[in-house]
């Protein structure tokens, strides 16, 4: 018998096992489609929390003041600096006119620059910074800080770090959640095929003493977990498009509550591969840990 | 193969002695019935044989090897060549006669190819040839007990342990089985074969074109000749 031989023995047993004891098969299924979903929605919830903490920090800009004796040389020469920063996303001159008119918008503003009788602003530039820039911020800050014709920048430090910080809980809350989640299933799936091998125990003993190689006596219940990790992924798919349909179609109702469910599609595929992974990784490690029970390893 | 037994000795965890200080000889090729009333200890002693019961003490070797001694896999890869049919081996309940008889070609990492034809061939030989996408719950007892005769015998193991298999067969199926068991012998199969009555002896004696069968009696756990232990 080659390994192709064995291979499709492997394959065509693990499907009758499947069908031959539904009640179990049934539900470890069941198992493996409420733990992803619980994990999808860990999933899911550090996701939209993760996003709108990137968007919030997308937000940020830094602000670089000249001094009123800065010219267009000093602006262009510290514009080209900024630029060529590996922090930087994208830089924007405010020439002080520009900034003057966006002050004059206020009323009260307005009021006390015609009282002045002059342009008290200077020359600025505005610096949007890339996303995961907040390492080496200082070091850029203080070098910026030391030219001359700089006279303040401005960046908001504490609000970055705490954002960045809050980014960082959110990660490893939802790694410990989902670590603890995914154990829980891991040990539930478990002892549910164990339950499942001892009813078939029978087979067991008879594969045993007819002299079944290892390949044979294990192949079929290893891939029979994977496919009841598969029918698991497609179980909770299908629970979680009627979710995002219906929830969805009922949301919408409650202004635009919808939006919720609204992640790209590219993100749902994403989500749905990374749980079907999840699902066969789960449901291929129970059936290995079940083949570890003690009854089994003593049918050599 | 060949079987030597010297001192063989068990006693069950209960304190019974089934057998006690046993010797046994079977050359390669040879058929062996062994006669014994029920609770005897024949099938503990065929089960020494197939390596599923340890002797309490005593040598038991087969083709020179301590079968006892041997590692899971030298052990697997020895029952390649072995043959049960014992009445508590069953059939697997999903597959169909077809299903269950080639599952031990697979097993046993024999090439299937060519076999369906020959497993039809055999069942209809044995009268079950309506049965062969049968499942074993629509199978009578006695049917049942002919499948797994036939499924310990396609691959035509070196040594073919046999217990008591002539229970709920019919006259006719007896006369079939027995002529299996007959065929593979003169193939050079070792056929170690139990049962419970005697009157076998008589039928068998009369039988024409029976191979030379060495005949033997446990009883109280003493294994010996039959014409010793008949006065």
């Amino acid at each position: 018998m080659n390994n192709f031989s064995r291979l499709v023995f492997v394959l065509k047993e693990g499907f009758a096992h499947l069908f031959r004891s539904k009640g179990l098969s049934t539900t470890v299924i069941v198992i493996v489609a409420s733990t992803l979903l619980q994990l999808s929605i860990f999933l899911g919830i550090s996701r939209v929390l993760d996003n709108a903490l990137v968007s919030a920090k997308e937000k940020f800009e830094m602000a670089v003041f000249l001094t009123s004796a800065a010219d267009t040389t000093d602006l262009t020469r510290i514009k080209d600096t900024l630029s060529a920063e590996p922090q930087v996303a994208s830089v924007k001159v405010v020439t002080k006119e520009e900034a003057l008119q966006d002050f004059r918008k206020d009323p009260d503003i307005d009021r006390m620059v015609q009282a002045l009788g002059e342009n008290p602003l200077t020359d600025s530039i505005s610096v949007v910074l890339k996303k995961d820039a907040a390492g080496n911020l200082d070091e850029l800050v203080n070098r910026l800080k030391k030219d001359p014709s700089v006279e303040e920048v401005n960046y908001g430090k504490n609000e970055w770090e705490e954002v960045s910080n809050i980014s960082r809980t959110v990660r490893w809350m939802g790694l410990f959640l989902g670590g603890f989640v995914f154990l829980t299933a891991l040990f539930i799936i478990t002892n549910t095929l164990s339950l499942s091998f001892w009813a078939r125990k029978e087979d067991f003993i008879l594969l045993s003493r007819m002299g079944a190689p290892t390949w044979m006596r294990w192949g079929p219940y290893l891939w029979e977990g994977v496919l009841q990790g598969i029918l698991g992924t497609g179980l909770m798919v299908l629970i979680l498009e009627l979710i995002r349909h219906i929830v969805g179609m009922t949301l919408a109702q409650y202004g635009g509550l919808d939006i919720l469910l609204h992640l790209p599609e590219l993100d749902w595929w994403d989500l749905y591969l990374a749980l079907a992974a999840l699902g066969v990784i789960l449901s291929f490690t129970g059936s290995f840990l079940a083949l570890q029970s003690k009854w089994v390893k003593e049918l050599k | 193969m060949m079987i030597q037994a010297f001192h063989l000795t068990k006693v069950h965890s209960s304190g019974v002695k089934v057998l006690e200080d046993a010797y046994f000889s079977a050359p390669e090729g040879s058929f062996i019935a062994i006669l014994g009333e029920s609770r005897t200890g024949k099938s503990t002693f065929l089960k020494m044989l197939g390596g599923e019961e340890k002797p309490t003490s005593g040598v038991l070797r087969i083709d020179h090897k301590d079968i006892h001694g041997l590692s899971a896999s030298e052990k697997r890869q020895w029952l390649n060549e072995v043959g049960m049919i014992f009445p508590d081996l069953s059939l697997f309940p999903d597959k169909t006669v077809e299903e269950n008889i080639l599952f031990i070609l697979h097993v046993k990492e024999v090439s299937t190819e060519g076999q369906k034809e020959a497993i039809r061939k055999l069942l209809s030989n044995a009268g079950l040839g309506d049965k062969i996408q049968s499942k074993p719950a629509d199978l009578s007892s006695g049917e049942k007990r002919m499948v797994l005769a036939l499924r310990a015998m396609i691959f035509r193991p070196r040594l073919l342990l046999v217990d008591d298999p002539f229970q709920g067969l019919d006259d006719k199926a007896v006369q079939t089985l027995l002529k299996f068991l007959f065929e593979l012998n003169r193939t050079g199969t070792t056929v170690i074969l139990s049962i419970q009555q005697m009157s076998f002896y008589e039928n068998l004696k009369s039988m024409p074109s029976v191979p030379p069968i060495q005949w033997m009696k446990l009883d109280q756990g003493k294994l010996q000749p039959l014409e010793e232990a008949v006065p």
